[in-house]
């Protein structure tokens, strides 16, 4: 007898126990699994000299809703899904740059500025709404990036990129659908919820920048001593944008890059044989941190010693020479009047004259007490070095505009006028170096083995404009880089690489692309009403099946214990 | 309110089944050892069709119907039919009326059925956040299923136990046997060969199931008046 107490004892603790791990299980909620899963790209998070900008946030867990809502609704628990279409800048100025609470933000962006899609030169029909959707885009990434709020700097929200997919477009119908019956989508009313599991940002250690430099030696004499004169071409290599993971800037500097690779084929075909090996070095530049005031190029520089220095005759740094029509500008910042200066002006008119187009030449003084460098050519003249930047830029841009960003895609870049532009700096140079100055010599003719080769040109556009090439998000060993390096090392005699850390007046913040999963949830009113209806169905089904088994009294019986049964055990 | 929508549908899915045990006079008799039993006995079935069909069934890529495969399965389906008369005759019960017997068969049956078939999907699927309908059309679907299971034990146990049947009815039983045992494939059939969503074929299987109830319950009682 003492013993059965103990016995159920131990069964209820095990029944317990069971219990409580079923419970235990059933409470984990798996989330994995989405009806649709998007890829997105986080909006760029980074401080500038302490002051942080872009958007502080990486994971949203909310409800979704468009454009067309309710004009009071309380939006700080909701994600408003946007397309790139339907922005206007009234919507942007009030809620953006009024940084009005949001739970988060989706700009959904045509397929057009996909780095997967090449476009290619577009129909004309389109033309003028690919414009006006580029210049929204344009504006709406500077407000992103620049956010000069009067309270805050930045957004307290997260802000993603998408790009318009059978998927999301559905999803973003039903929403307006749901919108416009005027409720919004909340716990107590159903809807989508979008949800990004993704960890909180960390800052980006010691962001990496790495210089590439490529030596092609000339023809030096016997007996000769000194250093030969040496030119240096040299183009930076890395971009900014809203969406660092989408940020391929195919024009700034994708075109220099492409121009500088093309030019330095072409030399070492010639330097190949001594009989045409000109006595001029070459020393070609791939610099990072060109967005960051040509960071990367001031530190290269200054790794130089100081023969090496004094030997550089002059240098031309590339800038988006990628969709020019008719004109391209050389920016120096030593006066017109310099020697050196002319004899560049002279070799490149010359040149853009046979050619058919036209060069001029802008001059801006440097103001060493600025930190500003507009131009990358700027940072030579810092260092007595004479330069100039070839450009189809006729002013220079602010701090971190025109830095490679989300409308700088591949359709809106012409092969041909990179193509042009390689002939006018090969030709050009060649002038200078072979001394041909005032006769009309073409080295690099079209349908010679010269020639610049326009395939060679548009694959490595292409590569390029499917690469992103933030510079603190490229790290030491990536492969981009060393195909850089590679590629130069085909082309030049020696390659070398400067791998410094960028300048602390900029920190960045990682986290750059997630996934999106979208459900369509029920509301909390549904399984309520759900249960409701199961609960009277079970009861209907318990009542029928007695009556019918048992009979009616039974029924009736369950509800009236009668009390004599307390009695009798009692 | 995603484990909420899982407890809703588990109780639609297993409700009726506990509901069945305790409001018929099965609770009173305390059956459930048999219904155990049959439970048990469904597994082993289970088992069996599986290794059936792996050995005689080629995988197919397309979703359509195929007629001979769609026949293998039927007919491997009756494998399901001999379990049941293992169930029902073989095996020893207590003394329990015929009446209860195949009700208490019927109901273990059924409960085996759905939670080896519903139940896993229940488990990973209802607790996402997605939401879809296909749990609780599952959950009817499970009711519906129950009623079949019921009736197949019944028209069984006319069969196979009850000794003197009424001439007349006799082809009338094996007829409604037959078309409750096929009714997995034609199931299938309604979903692959005619492209049937799953409302319309859970709506299908309740209605089929509940006319097949009704006339295996008049079967059963024409048969117990001559025997008393």
């Amino acid at each position: 007898m003492a013993m059965t107490p103990r016995k159920t004892r131990n069964r209820e603790m095990l029944f317990d126990s069971v219990i409580a791990l079923v419970f235990i299980l059933v409470a984990c909620v798996d989330l994995c699994d989405g009806a649709t899963v998007v890829d997105v790209y986080r909006l760029i998070q980074y401080d500038m000299s302490g002051v942080p900008f872009g958007s502080r946030l990486a994971s949203l867990n909310h409800h979704a809703a468009s454009l067309h809502f309710s004009p009071h609704a309380d939006l700080s628990r909701t994600v408003l899904l946007i397309p790139l279409r339907e922005l206007n800048m009234s919507f942007v100025q009030e809620y953006i740059a009024a940084s009005k609470p949001l739970g988060g933000l989706i700009l959904l962006l045509p397929q057009m500025f996909s780095v997967e899609n090449k476009g290619g030169v577009g129909s004309n029909h389109d033309d003028g709404s690919k414009e006006l959707l580029k210049n929204v885009l344009d504006e709406v990434e500077q407000i992103l990036i620049h956010t000069n709020l009067p309270d805050a700097s930045f957004l307290q929200y997260p802000v993603y990129f998408a790009f318009e997919d059978e998927n999301i477009d559905t999803v973003l119908l039903d929403i307006k659908k749901n919108d416009a019956t005027g409720q919004p989508a909340t716990a107590t009313t159903g809807g989508y919820k979008f949800v990004v599991s993704a960890t909180e940002p960390k800052k980006v250690g010691s962001p990496p920048i790495t210089n590439i430099q490529g030596w092609l030696a000339g023809l030096k004499t016997d007996g000769d001593s000194h250093q030969l004169p040496t030119i240096a071409i040299v183009a930076s290599y890395d971009t900014f944008g809203a969406a660092p993971a989408l940020s391929v800037g195919s024009d700034s500097n994708g075109s220099g890059i492409v121009a500088l690779l093309e030019v330095a084929r072409l030399f070492s075909l010639l330097y190949s044989n001594p009989k045409t090996r000109g006595q001029y070095n070459l020393l070609f530049g791939l610099t990072s941190g060109g967005p960051y005031n040509y960071n990367g190029t001031r530190k290269w520089l200054q790794s130089f010693d100081q023969r090496l220095r004094e030997s550089i005759d002059y240098a031309i740094c590339l800038d988006s020479i990628g969709s020019w029509e008719n004109e391209l500008w050389i920016h120096v910042s030593k006066p017109p009047e310099n020697a050196f200066i002319k004899q560049i002006m002279e070799d490149f008119s010359s040149v853009a004259e046979e050619l058919g187009f036209q060069v001029n030449l802008k001059h801006k003084k440097i103001n060493i007490s600025n930190p500003r460098v507009a131009w990358e050519h700027e940072q030579f003249s810092r260092l007595r070095v004479t330069a100039a930047t070839l450009s189809e830029l006729s002013t220079p841009p602010e701090l971190l505009e025109r830095t490679g960003g989300l409308v700088d895609g591949r359709q809106f870049v012409n092969e041909a006028a990179i193509v042009r532009s390689v002939k006018l700096i090969a030709e050009s140079l060649a002038k200078h170096i072979y001394g041909h100055q005032g006769k009309n010599v073409q080295i690099f003719a079209d349908n010679s083995n010269l020639a610049v080769n326009p395939s060679y040109v548009r694959s490595w556009l292409d590569v390029l404009s499917r690469t992103p090439r933030v510079a603190p998000f490229l790290s030491k060993d990536d492969p981009f880089v060393t195909a850089l390096k590679k590629e130069l090392e085909d082309h030049t005699d020696e390659v070398n690489l400067q791998r410094e850390v960028l300048d602390g007046m900029f920190t960045f913040y990682d986290s750059t692309t997630a996934k999106l999963n979208i459900y369509q949830v029920a509301s909390v009113t549904f399984d309520l009403l759900l249960l409701l209806v199961l609960g009277s169905y079970l009861i209907v089904l318990f009542s029928f099946l007695v009556i019918t088994t048992r009979g009616l009294d039974d029924l009736i019986s369950l509800f009236r214990r009668p009390p004599s049964r307390k009695v009798k055990t009692a | 309110m995603t484990v909420f929508h899982f407890f809703n549908c588990a109780i639609l899915t297993f409700g009726p089944h506990a509901v069945y045990y305790s409001a018929t006079p099965l609770s009173e008799y305390d059956t459930l050892g048999t219904s155990v039993k049959a439970a048990v006995v469904y597994l082993a079935t289970a088992l069996v069709k599986l290794i059936c069909l792996a050995t005689f069934l080629k995988v197919s890529e397309s979703d359509s119907f195929d007629p001979y495969q769609e026949f293998l399965k039927a007919l491997i389906g009756f494998i399901d039919v001999a379990g049941l008369y293992f169930a029902l005759t073989q095996l020893t019960h207590r003394n329990i009326s015929q009446n209860h017997k195949f009700q208490a068969v019927g109901l273990g049956w059924a409960f085996a059925d759905s939670v080896l078939h519903r139940l896993a999907p229940l488990w990973v699927g209802a607790r996402g956040l997605e939401f879809t309908w296909d749990y609780i059309l599952q959950g009817l679907e499970a009711n519906a299923n129950l009623v079949l299971s019921i009736s197949l034990a019944a028209l069984g146990s006319l069969m196979w136990l009850r000794k003197n049947k009424p001439k007349t009815l006799i082809p009338i039983i094996y007829l409604c046997a037959v078309i409750v045992a096929t009714m997995p494939s034609t199931t299938s059939y309604l979903r692959r060969g005619l492209g049937w969503h799953l409302p319309k074929v859970v709506g299908f299987e309740l209605f089929t199931s509940l006319v097949m109830a009704f006339i295996s319950w008049q079967l059963f009682a024409a048969c117990q008046r001559p025997s008393l």
